[in-house]
């Protein structure tokens, strides 16, 4: 009998051990989150027995690298990318479906929307957000003055915006009205979009899956900034620039009014602090307004086990909470949630509330070929943009775009 | 001699060795031949294979067959590309003979000096284009840049020079940079084809009474040859397949002018992420670039009366 007891415990002492072992899991990172995942995920390991290991990729190689692991059978558990690839990993069946997790947090409705649209496919949802920021503009308040226009009135439409442009350059002195990165598809589809979105249009359709190029808004928006262009309104590296210098351009205090996203506040009250400066969303042609509802989403590997995921979304449950979402908030200038504005931006520069506002209604294109539409340099939509702005056959290059477009759209739409 | 060979017998005796046999030969070539197939014949024939298949980056891969390289026909970019990058690759072989042929003159002196110079001449050629490239960029910076610093103390421009901003300019710098980087290399193929020249035809030329330039041209320049056939195939080449100064330095810009062949298998493979279309575009090149070098050895070859 005692014998019988003793194997009993000893039965029940292994198997609790066997419970009690930690699990780690491994989240590749684009490296421009990667301090503040690697904080979160020290944060986590000092009071978890479970692990988050956080591997950085550097932006670019991370879908090539991500789609490469999939393929090849050595996926991480889970990764933390831009949320404009969710729809193409969720339809290559790479994700694995965490709506029951989502939908029953309690702060679920206080995700960004738009994260959660991009992470949905066939109804399901594959991803949470993780470290979002929208796109607005940014205006120097000083060079406003000079122009005698009212530095407390941010421009309320495009056309205000290339109004006060062509007065802030008639200053002189190499001062430019507006900048906008025009040689860059990621940062277009980031700035340009939401003048479209604003007026309720947009370049695809609600599903992804069609063109809607040609709009009164698009040629309203194109009409406004053919006008600035012409007024030579546009500093001159805007063309060609890839969003290196457009920061260090607004900090010399030559430009009006820039194109940029939420993390310029902190960036510039930080590293620029003589910069006199305001913000506001993105306005459309002749009113409304929008944003580009950008940053990072997590989304956990198709096929993952049951214990991995456990602990992955436990790191998601953890990363949301207050606390941690003021640590958010401090590195990288935007909570994961829209009801934490009190605790995250209390200690904060109150200008951040305009980008965290406009979340709510931002948007992201939903598409399954975001690179060969968007972001590559010779893809239709910087051609868009080239061809509209700065070349001189407008109808022609719209017709391009849609026919470009419808193109790669019947090749790579998921069946 | 008692070498005795009989017929019918594999093994000759040569000086009493036995002649080495065929299968050692064979093992002595097998390393760089396993070397050849696994690292060039292989991943041609997958290229191919892969060309006619729409082959996404995620999801299946469907076979399209020629369809790639219809496309690849129609591709105005591409062609664009096609046309910038002979262009470069006839403006940068000019340059650089036109710089290295008379560095090879100069540095051809049984001087002390001329090794320190050859060395100078040679240093830029051990930096890769990646470092190469990014340091021309911190150097053409408009704002911060060595270039523009010099230029505004000595009171020749007054606002930020943008050589990127537009496409001479553009394509000036890269040129300017790729010389100054590869110059010595081919300065020192050309050296190596002067100083095989032997000093008697020289000498015998000078008693003749050629002046320099007759020499040069009557004699110095048709014994090189061989070198000079060898630096412009290798220099023709290594421009046609150009990419890391484009992609760092201009990028691709202005507006798409600076856009290389390789730079566009780049851009189909890991841009747009159509791994098929990226494979069409590099068997095309390939045939391009065997075309060219063939049609520089037929023209340039030593013939056989000239030997």
């Amino acid at each position: 009998m005692f014998k019988l007891k003793l194997t009993i415990s000893a039965i029940a002492l292994m198997a609790s051990a066997t419970f009690a072992n930690a699990t780690d899991i491994t989240l590749w990172v684009r490296t421009s989150s990667g301090a503040v995942l690697q904080g979160l995920a020290d944060k986590y390991n000092a009071t978890h027995s479970d692990k988050v290991k956080v591997t950085q990729i550097t932006a670019e190689q991370m879908v090539p690298k991500l789609g490469a692991a999939i393929a090849g059978g050595a996926a991480p558990d889970g990764a933390v990318l831009d949320l404009i690839y969710l729809p193409t990993f969720a339809a290559a069946d790479g994700l694995e479906d965490i709506t029951d997790f989502v939908k029953g947090l309690p702060y679920a409705s206080a995700l960004s929307p738009s994260h959660i649209r991009l992470a949905t496919y066939g109804g399901k949802i594959y991803g949470v957000p993780a470290l979002p920021d929208a796109s607005i503009i940014a205006y120097n308040t000083d060079l406003f003055s000079k122009a005698g226009l009212d530095p407390n009135k941010a421009p309320a439409s495009l056309q205000e915006i290339a109004a006060d442009a062509k007065k802030i350059t008639a200053l002189g002195h190499d001062t430019y009205g507006f900048y906008f990165v025009a040689n860059s598809g990621s940062w277009l589809i980031y700035d340009f979009l939401p003048h479209l979105w604003a007026a309720k249009a947009d370049v695809l359709s609600e599903d992804g899956r069609t063109a809607t190029i040609d709009t009164p808004a698009l040629r309203e928006t194109i009409a406004a900034y053919r006008d600035m262009a012409k007024a030579g309104a546009i500093h001159p590296t805007s063309r060609s620039g890839n969003g290196n210098n457009a920061v260090e351009a607004f900090a010399s205090g030559k430009v009006g009014i820039l194109m940029t996203g939420s993390y310029i506040v902190n960036l510039l009250t930080s590293k620029y602090p003589d910069v006199k400066f305001n913000v506001a969303p993105i306005p459309g042609p002749k009113d409304g307004e929008s944003s580009f509802a950008g940053g990072d989403t997590l989304a956990l590997m198709k096929g993952i086990s049951d214990e991995k995921k456990k602990v992955a979304l436990d790191f998601v449950d953890f990363y949301m909470q207050p606390e941690q979402q003021v640590y958010i908030t401090q590195e990288s200038g935007m909570p994961s949630r829209t009801d934490l504005a009190k605790e995250a931006y209390a200690k904060f520069d109150k200008r951040n509330l305009v980008a965290y506002d406009v979340l709510s209604k931002a948007r992201t294109p939903y598409t399954f070929s975001s690179d060969e539409l968007f972001v590559s340099r010779t893809g239709p939509f910087l051609n868009l943009i080239q061809g509209t702005i700065f070349g001189e056959d407008v109808d022609g290059t719209i017709a391009k775009t849609q026919a470009d477009f419808t193109r790669i759209l019947q090749r790579t739409n998921p069946n | 001699m008692s070498s005795s060979l009989r017929r019918g017998r594999k093994t000759a005796v040569v000086h009493g060795e036995p002649e080495p046999k065929g299968w050692l030969g064979l093992a002595f070539i097998l390393p760089s031949f396993l070397f050849i197939v696994l690292l060039f014949l292989l991943p041609l024939i997958m290229t191919v294979w892969m060309s006619f298949y729409n082959w996404p980056l995620l999801g299946r891969a469907k076979f399209i067959g020629l369809a790639n390289y219809a496309e690849l026909l129609g591709d105005a970019q591409l062609w664009h590309s096609l046309g910038f990058t002979l262009l470069y690759t006839v403006l940068v072989t000019v340059a650089l003979f036109l710089v290295a042929f008379p560095l090879a003159l100069l540095v051809d002196r049984p001087l002390r000096i001329a090794g320190v110079f050859r060395t100078v001449y040679f240093m830029p050629v051990v930096i890769g284009f990646g470092a190469a490239s990014t340091l021309w960029m911190w150097l053409l910076n408009p704002d911060s840049g060595v270039f523009a610093q010099v230029l505004r103390a000595t009171g020749l421009i007054d606002s930020a020079p943008r050589p990127l901003e537009s496409f001479w300019p553009a394509l000036a710098v890269i040129i300017l940079m790729v010389v100054w980087k590869t110059s010595g290399f081919t300065m020192i193929i050309l050296l190596t084809g002067l100083q095989s020249i032997s000093t008697d035809v020289i000498e015998a030329a000078k008693i003749d009474g050629a002046n320099v330039w007759s020499r040069f041209r009557r004699i110095t320049l048709p014994l090189m040859r061989n070198s000079v056939v060898l630096a412009l195939v290798l220099n023709v080449t290594s421009s046609m397949l150009a990419f890391d100064q484009f992609f760092i330095i201009t990028q691709g810009g202005p507006s798409n002018s600076t856009i290389s062949a390789v730079f566009s298998i780049y851009l189909a493979s890991f841009s747009s992420y159509r791994l098929g279309y990226g494979s069409a575009i590099s068997f095309a090149l390939l045939i391009v670039l065997v075309a060219i070098s063939a049609v520089q050895f037929v023209f340039l070859r030593q013939r056989p009366e000239e030997g």
